[in-house]
């Protein structure tokens, strides 16, 4: 009978020197040290996009993706509570349209406590953040008909998008929305960025959090996940290497990044 | 954010109102539908390594057809399952269907295995089966590695899978000899190759929609994959492989067409752009 | 090992249906009961420090399960028994949600209903299209039809059909269709050939759509397959585009999108996310 993989000894050296890394950089961010972001147009856009449907006096719509709580989406909702404090302060409402039942009450907390800590309980509305469907296409079409109904002015779709985004952006742009869309997935890129306005991609994604509020933590987290990269970077140029030199049975590396114990 | 009415010829060409372009690709459609043009389908490499793996899979050893999709992507995936199925059939492999997510899956798929079971004369619970939707992800998977019975409980139609003859003597994942998964969902190929193929090497293949396929050649290119099928195109190869045209097939005329006519619609765009360009007026939204 | 026998003394298997369904009603109201004291004992600091430390050891386990040295024959540690119990009860526990977005319908379509408000019509025809598929889905499940299914079937079986063969999988290939329709609408737009990586990332999407089609086999099939010259073949080319040009691409994308998976996990586990919708500061 097989077992689960464990790790060994260079995935356990591996694994722990990343979050060293990591946890080192937040611990130097909270130190004082300042650190650099570069601009990331999609997420810069997001004040512009809010401050768009303010003066239009029409409602922003927010889709935090298609997938329960996972890390995608929490970062959605933390991009939602950003989003909702920056309305909140100019009585602009916002909609947000959910497929996962299990991301309802997190959403809804999340949209509660962002407008009791900008001072504006009142404006927040429970029938605004709306379960539509846990059918992909049902949802996609849902939310088409609460974009039209509502005649929002901003589209922000921020988390696991599939075949359906095509539905929403589309319709929104023939609406005459603006468009801020972000998504970790590459497989609906190119159709975000052929009908929205601003799209953030791949792991920008998950700078959103650290860019959006500057914390020293998240942007020490940001800063250790690029050097992170980097030693990936180096792993790969170093199995590249001894993959064209050595046969497989003497490249160490293989051995190694097999990760079974 | 409206466009302004076209005045110029350039302009016209760039803002051809959406409702002409949706009625040019239907009247593609409904003629290619009507009055085929049909052109030969050579298998790819990719195809062809689905149909060796399933060939290649051990006599005493399961295949598992993991039917992860709904009727949306139905015109992909259903002729995908299809194929496999025949081409199991023709080998004579045993297989399973089973799903993790949707549920309409399993459905569709038994449909399809029902349909093609009564040309080769075989018979449910001995030639193939349906373990049903198992709701869980991950944790099926893990459960299933160390004892199928168990982690499978019933079958499509509540019936104990143990007590079904081709499941005599299979115990853990060692007794499957080949996992293909279909599916219009990102993330289950990540999952089998996690749980499934990297600790126990069992052997994956893969068909996905057009959309989703290109980001599943690196896994391929790694042997984590042994085949893939790439949306409909991919099924009609193989349906050639197994020499049963079908939808696929029907469906990579019409597409070949309605390819053209995009690029002919891209280029016909650019066209305006560089008229627009030319007389220093740039492009229409 | 100690922690498992004290565990099964301490919750041992119910002897009998009866027991079992004991047990499960004096959990729920266990749990509900701890729920309400914590809530009510705890102030917002306190609950600050629960759920960071709850999360803590959720996280912990899974990590220590996959880093702790593994010996034996399967390999495993003292953990890897505890994965499928643990995987088991966070399934249950996310099935629970199942009944909120439920509430959540009749809630809105229901004020919609009562209220009389504009698009009454479709809260109406939620609700019913919701009961009748509840309805007959399960009137469907409990007939246990023997297989194959018999030549001429209950009504509720056929009307199971209609709803479900007839109505809901057209309705959603139906709607997936419409993607053909904005693909093309959305490429006719949006793609301009505006500098010269647009105009290379124009000719490789051509020769991919062209390739990938038996049109683009049919305008190429003057060259020999096995030819030198067989790579110019537009299958040809659009299989080396896929396979050599975007492959590296994705694995790119895929590491730094694990990178930072990595990284956004590592601060949910410490409690270190800050700032909007997490806590200002822990």
């Amino acid at each position: 009978m097989g077992s689960l993989e464990h790790a060994n000894v260079f995935m356990r050296i591996l694994f722990l020197s990343l979050c060293a890394i990591i946890v080192g950089s937040v611990l130097l961010a909270q130190r004082g040290r300042e650190m650099f972001i570069r601009r990331i147009p999609g997420l810069t856009a997001i004040e512009e996009a809010v401050g768009r449907a303010t003066e239009m006096g029409r409602p922003i719509f927010f889709s935090p993706g298609l997938d329960g709580i996972n890390i995608v989406t929490l970062q959605a909702l933390a991009i939602l509570s950003y989003i909702v404090r920056l309305a909140a302060n100019q009585a602009t409402r916002i909609i947000v349209g959910l497929r996962s039942p299990m991301v309802y009450p997190v959403a809804e907390e999340s949209v509660r406590e962002a407008y009791d800590a900008v001072g504006h309980p009142e404006n927040f509305r429970s029938d605004d953040i709306r379960f539509i469907s846990d059918e992909q296409f049902a949802y996609a079409l849902g939310a088409v008909g609460i974009i039209s109904r509502e005649e929002v002015a901003t589209n922000f779709l921020f988390g696991a998008f599939y075949a359906e985004a095509l539905i929403l952006t589309e319709n929104g742009r023939a609406l005459g929305a603006l468009q801020v869309a972000g998504c970790p997935e590459p497989t609906q890129i190119p159709f975000f960025i052929a009908t929205c306005d601003y799209v953030v991609i791949g792991d920008e994604y998950y700078a959103a959090s650290a860019y959006l509020t500057r914390e020293p933590t998240l942007t020490g987290s940001l800063v250790g996940q690029d050097i992170c990269k980097a030693i990936v970077i180096a792993i790969i140029a170093l199995g590249v290497g001894l993959a064209t030199v050595f046969a497989p049975e003497k490249n160490f590396l293989l051995t190694w990044l097999g990760g079974g114990g | 954010m409206s466009a302004p009415r076209p005045t110029t010829v350039s302009d016209r060409i760039q803002q051809i109102p959406r409702h002409y372009v949706y009625l040019l690709l239907a009247g593609v459609v409904v003629w290619q539908l009507l009055f085929p043009i049909r052109l030969p389908i050579t298998p790819s490499v990719p195809t062809r390594g689905v149909y060796d793996a399933v060939a290649a899979v051990p006599d005493d050893k399961l295949i598992i057809i993991t039917t992860d999709w709904d009727a949306s992507t139905q015109a992909e995936t259903g002729p995908q399952t299809q194929a496999v199925i025949h081409a199991c059939f023709q080998n004579h492999k045993k297989f399973v269907i089973m799903n993790l997510q949707p549920p309409m899956g399993v459905k569709l798929a038994q449909d399809l295995a029902e349909e093609a079971a009564q040309e080769y004369g075989a018979v449910y619970g001995v030639d193939y089966a349906n373990w049903g939707y198992k709701y869980g992800y991950e944790n099926v998977l893990m459960a299933m590695a160390k004892n199928i019975p168990n982690a499978i409980g019933d079958d499509f139609y509540g019936k104990p899978v143990g007590e079904l003859p081709l499941m005599q003597g299979v115990e853990d994942i060692q007794a499957i000899g080949l996992v293909v998964i279909v599916t219009g969902l990102s993330a289950m190929t990540e999952m089998w190759v996690g749980l499934i193929q990297g600790p126990y090497r069992t052997p994956l293949a893969g068909a996905y929609t057009a959309v989703m396929a290109p980001i599943y050649y690196p896994y391929l290119d790694s042997d984590q994959l042994k085949g893939m099928l790439v949306g409909a195109k991919g099924a009609a190869e193989l349906e050639a492989m197994v020499d049963r045209p079908g939808k696929a097939v029907a469906i990579m005329n019409v597409q070949s067409w309605a390819h053209v006519l995009i690029i002919a619609l891209i280029l016909l765009g650019n066209l305006g752009y560089l008229f627009a360009r030319g007389r220093g007026e740039g492009s229409q939204p | 090992m100690w922690f498992s026998r004290l565990l099964q003394r301490l919750f041992p298997p119910a002897p009998t249906p009866a027991a079992l369904y004991l047990y499960l009603a004096l959990a729920v109201v266990g749990s509900i009961v701890i729920i309400v004291a914590l809530h009510r004992l705890l102030g917002p600091r306190g609950r600050r420090w629960l759920i960071a430390f709850v999360t803590f050891i959720a996280g912990l386990f899974f990590g220590l399960e996959y880093f702790y040295p593994v010996h034996g024959d399967p390999a495993k540690n003292f953990l890897t028994d505890w994965i499928e119990p643990v995987s088991v009860m966070l399934t249950v526990v996310g099935a629970f949600t199942v009944g909120l977005g439920i509430y959540s319908l009749l809630q809105v379509h229901g004020r919609n209903l009562v209220q009389r408000r504009p698009g009454w019509h479709n809260s109406l025809a939620f609700f019913l299209a919701t009961f009748a598929m509840l309805v007959f889905g399960m009137w469907e499940y409990y007939l246990h039809l023997p297989q194959p299914p018999p030549a001429v079937v209950p009504w509720p079986k056929g009307i199971y059909e209609i709803l479900f063969n007839g109505l809901f999988a057209p309705l959603q290939a139906a709607t997936f269709s419409l993607l053909a329709f904005y693909i093309a609408s959305a490429a006719y737009r949006a793609f301009r050939v505006r500098t010269g990586e647009a105009a290379l990332m124009m000719a490789a999407a051509f020769i991919v759509m062209i390739g990938q089609v038996p049109i683009g086999a049919w305008l190429t099939s003057f060259i020999p397959a096995d030819s030198p010259a067989a790579f110019f073949r537009l299958e040809m080319l659009g299989e080396w585009v896929l396979r050599w040009l975007n492959t590296p691409a994705q694995r790119g994308i895929i590491f730094g999108i694990a990178v930072g998976a990595l990284a956004m996990s590592l601060r949910i586990w410490l409690s270190l996310e800050r700032g909007t919708f997490f806590s200002e500061k822990g």
